[in-house]
């Protein structure tokens, strides 16, 4: 079904990466909002030592990625239906969903970007030894969380456009998971009851997985239990988007409802 | 202002009228425009994102400093997010407020309207005010329920000038930054840019004086830099004269962001009708 679909998603993809490179609001959020993060925490965090160098930069990279993620994904649908699109890509052959996981794919090439600009600016600017200590295990870790938040980013899409209220609430949603996934510090300050919420969050995972990988602590059991929760998490957040993306096309094709604001 | 001193002159008994007319105007204009920047919100929700964004904020800087420097210097980053959040309303409500005329294709109504510009500028900005000043308290209020500051020795009259002073300061960059809203598209990023350097910049998180020489020169040029000094000075137990002087540059400031935001907005109208470009996207 994939190869068959291809070229859509390819242009998809090309479509939504280059809006968004010209974007005001995405360069921000992938090249300067977390410069001004890190900035900041390398500015409170000065007394813990160099060696929270690279914590910060990955920490601060997340939430770029984080960022980017929530308002390119979240608003992947939502976006078509204020330029009034939105009806003919409902009734294009091409399965809606695969129109925004080529978008979605655009969104985390943007926010990868936000990860790599972190990284090279504790670098360059802080000249911290941003040295990656399990580079192999790193990449793998990062590839399996790219394909977690690629799920995340699909059942955004479905989510934010059923639920105007979801989307209103999108500034509101950075901090807390900023806070739930430990970015850039550790969830034991937070209250026990809390961690559930940090538990079904893949984003906490894969921070956990990355800081791990980069600051050499990572086990090959810590890798496959943390590595298996990622990929999980992904499949739940697929399922949970098929079902969105069935009441959208329902209330396109049965309610007509769907350009409605 | 050329209605005010025609009816002095030529009609004293009128020039009650005049500013009759133009307070209304700048009511209206407040209630309007902020109603109108918020229609689409639902009361419940519009009430939330006044709740969860900035306690979000505040509860991640401050858990940020916490983690670096102890629990005992919870209240320097608590206080300093708690009076950062008022830029939210300053920023983004008054940057919106004036710069949404132009989405909304109200913007030639307004400049092609006799109104009394200074009214129709100033009254945008107004309830933003007291939205700042209510999410100041409510994220110290955060702080008191959270145990991480003491308002023991606090003196609250005093408290409460510095935050309006604060916020009347944000609210005043905000126009100065909603006049950009006039001339650019890209006035999301700009007010974002601003809104996150303030949280580096103002000393909400770092120190002024942890900061280079040439940030510490932005940072006194700033709005909130010496209210936020203030405020912590004021829950550390000192008095309002002993901030007196921190107040004062404080308001200054905003006076003077108001003046240059006032000044470019009425630069801006003459250029966009003379250009023509008052709906130019």
């Amino acid at each position: 079904m994939l190869p068959k679909y291809l070229r859509a998603i390819l242009a998809a993809f090309k479509m939504n990466f280059l809006s968004l490179v010209v974007d005001g609001f995405f360069i921000f959020a992938t090249f300067l909002m977390p410069l001004i993060y890190a900035l900041i925490a390398f500015g409170i965090l000065r007394d813990k030592g160099a060696q929270y160098g690279i914590f910060i930069a990955i920490g601060s990279g997340l939430a770029g990625l984080w960022s980017t993620l929530m308002f390119g994904s979240g608003n992947a649908i939502t976006g078509e239906r204020w330029t009034g699109t939105l009806e003919m890509i409902a009734a294009t052959p091409t399965p809606m969903w695969m129109i925004v996981f080529g978008k979605s794919l655009g969104v985390i090439l943007q926010a990868l970007l936000s990860m790599i600009v972190s990284y090279l600016l504790g670098w360059l600017v802080f000249g911290y030894p941003l040295v990656i200590a399990q580079p192999l295990e790193f990449f793998a870790a990062l590839l399996i969380s790219l394909l977690s938040f690629i799920a995340f980013g699909l059942m955004l899409a479905p989510a934010f456009m059923l639920n105007p209220q979801i989307d209103q609430f999108q500034n509101a949603l950075e901090f807390p998971v900023y806070i739930l996934c430990g970015f850039l510090f550790p969830i034991a300050l937070l209250p026990f009851w809390t961690t559930p919420f940090s538990y079904i969050l893949s984003p906490y995972w894969a921070a956990r997985l990355l800081q791990a990988a980069a600051g050499g602590t990572l086990t090959l059991e810590q890798f496959l239990f943390d590595g298996a929760i990622v990929l999980a998490l992904g499949v739940i957040y697929l399922l949970l988007a098929s079902f969105l993306f069935r009441i959208v096309l329902k209330k396109t094709r049965v309610d007509a409802t769907l350009g409605l604001q | 202002m050329f209605c005010i001193a025609s009816s002095f002159i030529l009609h004293p008994s009128s020039l009650m009228q005049c500013i009759f007319i133009n307070l209304q105007l700048f009511l209206q204009g407040a209630i309007l425009s902020y109603r109108a920047l918020f229609s689409w919100l639902r009361p419940v929700t519009f009430l939330a994102s006044m709740i969860l964004f900035p306690l979000g904020q505040i509860m991640f800087f401050t858990l940020l400093g916490i983690f670096a420097t102890g629990r005992e210097n919870a209240s320097f980053f608590l206080i300093g997010n708690a009076m950062q959040i008022t830029a939210s309303a300053g920023i983004f409500g008054v940057t919106m407020a004036i710069g949404g005329e132009r989405w909304a294709g109200t913007l030639m109504y307004l400049f092609g309207a006799p109104a009394n510009r200074l009214a129709v500028f100033t009254g945008r900005s107004t309830i933003h005010i007291f939205n700042g000043v209510f999410q100041v308290l409510m994220g110290l209020g955060w702080g008191w329920l959270l145990g991480w500051v003491d308002f023991s020795r606090t003196d609250p009259f005093a408290l409460g000038l510095t935050i309006l002073i604060a916020t009347f300061g944000t609210a005043a960059l905000g126009l100065l930054l909603g006049c950009l809203g006039l001339i650019t598209l890209n006035i999301m990023f700009i007010n974002n840019l601003v809104y996150f350097l303030l949280l580096l910049f103002s000393g909400a998180n770092v120190p002024v004086t942890a900061l280079p020489q040439w940030m510490q020169y932005i940072s006194w040029a700033l709005p909130l830099t010496r209210g936020i000094e203030a405020a912590r000075a004021i829950v550390g137990g000192a008095s309002l004269a002993h901030v007196s002087s921190l107040l004062v540059g404080e308001f200054l400031i905003g006076v003077a962001y108001l003046l240059a935001g006032y000044l470019l907005f009425r630069v801006f109208e003459s250029e966009a009708k003379r250009r023509g470009t008052l709906e130019a996207f």
